[in-house]
């Protein structure tokens, strides 16, 4: 055997201290669907962390072969006893079992460590990569902030959106919420404003967590991958409760992401939390709440189930100088069926966020991507945030579009328009190809002004409609090019100055010159 | 509502009252009401409880060899706890030492359990 082995048990033994102090105990009376019944534990508090003796009348070694010992967290406090979820493998729990109470609440590591690291919803590794050594642990039911902690939001949030960053900015501290049908991109929108962050500067990046509800393994093992090879891992950390997890950890899971994000908010550092998401974890509370004989209400979800997100997201903050000035924004993902926006859920979700993402199935189909429906989707307090130069150039794109989308249905009678009607459409059918953007490819605020500028002052007024996305992309690449000054001074500065605008439309007109095939209608 | 009823017994005999007056009793006022009938679910409602009762209130003292019994009451009777209506139990898996259990108490004095909190402090640290 490795002598280090030795002298490590040798410490062990000489060292230990024997204590027989007297737990405080009880016994599984029923057990089924991941929740058991527990006779005794009467001194036990709700939240708190009970540990299964699995190795009563047990050898010795099959005691020691047991991997980790099997938590159970109390949810019910009932005037027999108590009733708990098991927090793992239920088929390891059997009736008569004896429950020790350890007057923990549940508490998840935090820290620098977790950084691109993939745990479950105990905070537990889960990619292989070995155990934390220093972490803090935090609790996941926490108080949120409260309003002498906060102040308002003002710093953006950069998503590499442009119909994002332009019409329903967000910021830093904000609750944002993206909802949609299923397969309809918001998953996407999350991941492209994680990568995203890559563009910040490396002390104002925020840290980013991707908490995988109820999602397949196969997605978050995507996502991961997909994260590695934009070197956007190193500053997100996922926490995954997959489909296949007791419903427990997949309602714990958005609750243990806070608490990781509250961690570095408390440092003073700015956090991102996506939750992906919250229908799931309604459906697994459900599922919870109705195993432990709560009363059901509405769609049968229990009574507490708007309490359960508004204690959640009210965790997001913006907090004061004096408490560090950290952030944490929260991104829940809410997935709709056929688009119904009014169901039970959804409205909780929109009621307690500040502004919704909507993203159209209709969109999606006619292949406008991010399919964003800018007339309901809406940001309340992000506008404070919204930087001066995307400012400059946005004012009147919501309005515009808008219009559009009104105008659209004309479109059939196109020949019957008058001259203002048919330029409106034009310009915004031009707007609409301006605005669509691949997934995966996030673009810096720069650039996304620079693309809005020329698209507000009728650049692509002469490109035909389907070259307006191509000559775009185009037009960013010669800036980047020829004009990285101009570019760099919008970033740096936030604003666009009248020198700017000066080197822009020179820009512009230079770029018209050299490519003047492109500006053809014919 | 049987359990209602059982619990009302089980509170009237833990009075004092004598079980069978207090059956009788019982039985005559649900005939009075025409639920004669809740009488066999009252009867297993109440031995629920009596088991439950008994579950908190027994106490298990298990030691790995029966000689080493009277040095385990010793050593438990220290714990505060009342030795009278112990249970004792022997269970080999223990190796050594005892494992006093009941009324929401567990101490546990096993060779076992101090084996395996070695084991795992050495493992995982």
């Amino acid at each position: 055997m490795d002598s280090s082995i030795i002298e490590k048990i040798v410490r062990e033994i000489e060292g230990y201290a024997p204590k027989n102090e007297g737990q405080h105990v009880g016994r599984v009376t029923a057990v089924g669907d991941g929740v058991v019944a527990i006779d005794g534990l009467s001194k036990a508090v709700m939240s708190e962390i009970i540990v299964f003796e699995e190795g009563k009348g047990k050898s010795l070694e099959s005691a020691m072969m047991q991997e980790t010992e099997l938590y159970g967290l109390i949810l019910n406090l009932e005037e027999d006893g108590v009733r708990a979820s098991i927090l793992g493998d239920s088929a390891r729990v059997s009736e008569g079992m004896t429950v020790k109470s350890t007057g923990k609440i549940l508490s998840v590591p935090s820290g620098d460590e977790l950084l691109g690291r993939v745990v479950n919803a105990l905070g537990e590794p889960i990619d292989g990569k070995g155990p934390f050594k220093a972490v803090t642990m935090m609790q996941v039911e926490r108080q949120a902030s409260g309003v002498i902690d906060r102040k308002g939001v003002s710093v953006p949030l950069q998503t590499g959106i442009k119909a994002i960053d332009s019409m329903i900015p967000i910021g830093r501290g904000q609750r944002e919420l993206i909802i949609g049908d299923r397969s309809t991109g918001k998953t996407t929108v999350a991941i492209d404003t994680i990568i995203n962050q890559r563009n910040e500067p490396a002390e104002k990046r925020p840290i980013c967590i991707y908490v995988a509800v109820g999602q397949k393994e196969s997605k978050t093992a995507r996502i991961v991958e997909q994260l590695r090879e934009a070197g956007a891992l190193e500053y997100t950390i996922i926490v995954d409760a997959p489909a296949s997890a007791p419903a427990a950890l997949q309602f714990l899971a958005p609750f243990a992401g806070a608490a990781i994000g509250e961690f570095f908010m408390d440092r003073g550092q700015d956090v991102l939390v996506i939750y992906d998401d919250l229908s799931k974890q309604a459906v697994a509370y459900r599922q919870l709440s109705l195993l432990l004989r709560r009363p059901p209400g509405r769609e049968a979800y229990p009574g507490d189930i708007f309490y359960l997100h508004s204690r959640l997201l009210e965790r997001a903050a913006r907090l004061s100088d004096e408490k560090g000035g950290g952030s944490l924004t929260a991104l829940p993902i809410i997935e709709t069926q056929e688009g119904d926006v009014s169901a039970y859920i959804p409205t909780n979700v929109i009621s307690i966020t500040d502004g919704q993402i909507f993203l159209d199935a209709s969109l999606f189909n006619k292949g406008i991507l991010p399919a964003i429906d800018v007339g309901i989707s809406v940001s309340r307090v992000g506008s404070a945030a919204q930087t001066k130069a995307m400012k400059s150039v946005a004012g009147g794109l919501k309005l515009e579009l808008a219009q559009f989308r009104d105008l659209e249905a004309f479109m059939q009678f196109a020949q019957d328009l008058d001259k203002e009607t048919a330029d409106r459409i034009a310009s915004g059918m031009r707007m609409v190809e301006v605005l669509k953007q691949k997934n995966g490819q996030p673009i810096p605020l720069q650039n996304q002004v620079a693309a809005l500028y020329a698209a507000t002052h009728k650049f692509f007024a002469d490109v035909p409609v389907n070259n307006v996305t191509g000559v775009e992309t185009q037009f960013i690449q010669y800036m980047d090019g020829q004009h990285q000054k101009t570019l760099a001074e919008i970033q740096t500065s936030g604003v666009v100055s009248e020198e700017s605008k000066k080197e822009l439309n020179h820009a512009m007109e230079e770029f018209k010159l050299a490519h003047a095939e492109l500006f053809s209608l014919k | 509502m049987e359990k209602a009823y059982a619990q009302a017994l089980w509170m009237v005999i833990k009075k004092g009252m004598k079980p069978s007056g207090a059956i009788r009793a019982m039985h005559e006022k649900l005939t009075r009401e025409g639920r004669a009938a809740l009488m066999p679910r009252i009867a297993w409602a109440f031995d629920h409880i009596a088991r439950r009762d008994a579950n908190r209130t027994a106490l298990t003292l298990t030691v790995a060899d029966e000689a080493h019994a009277p040095r385990a009451h010793k050593e438990a009777s220290h714990a505060g706890l009342d030795l009278e209506r112990v249970e004792n139990r022997v269970d080999t898996t223990l190796i050594g030492g005892w494992r006093l259990e009941g009324q929401e108490q567990l101490i546990d004095a096993s060779y076992k359990r101090h084996l395996l909190a070695i084991y795992r402090a050495a493992t995982h640290a």
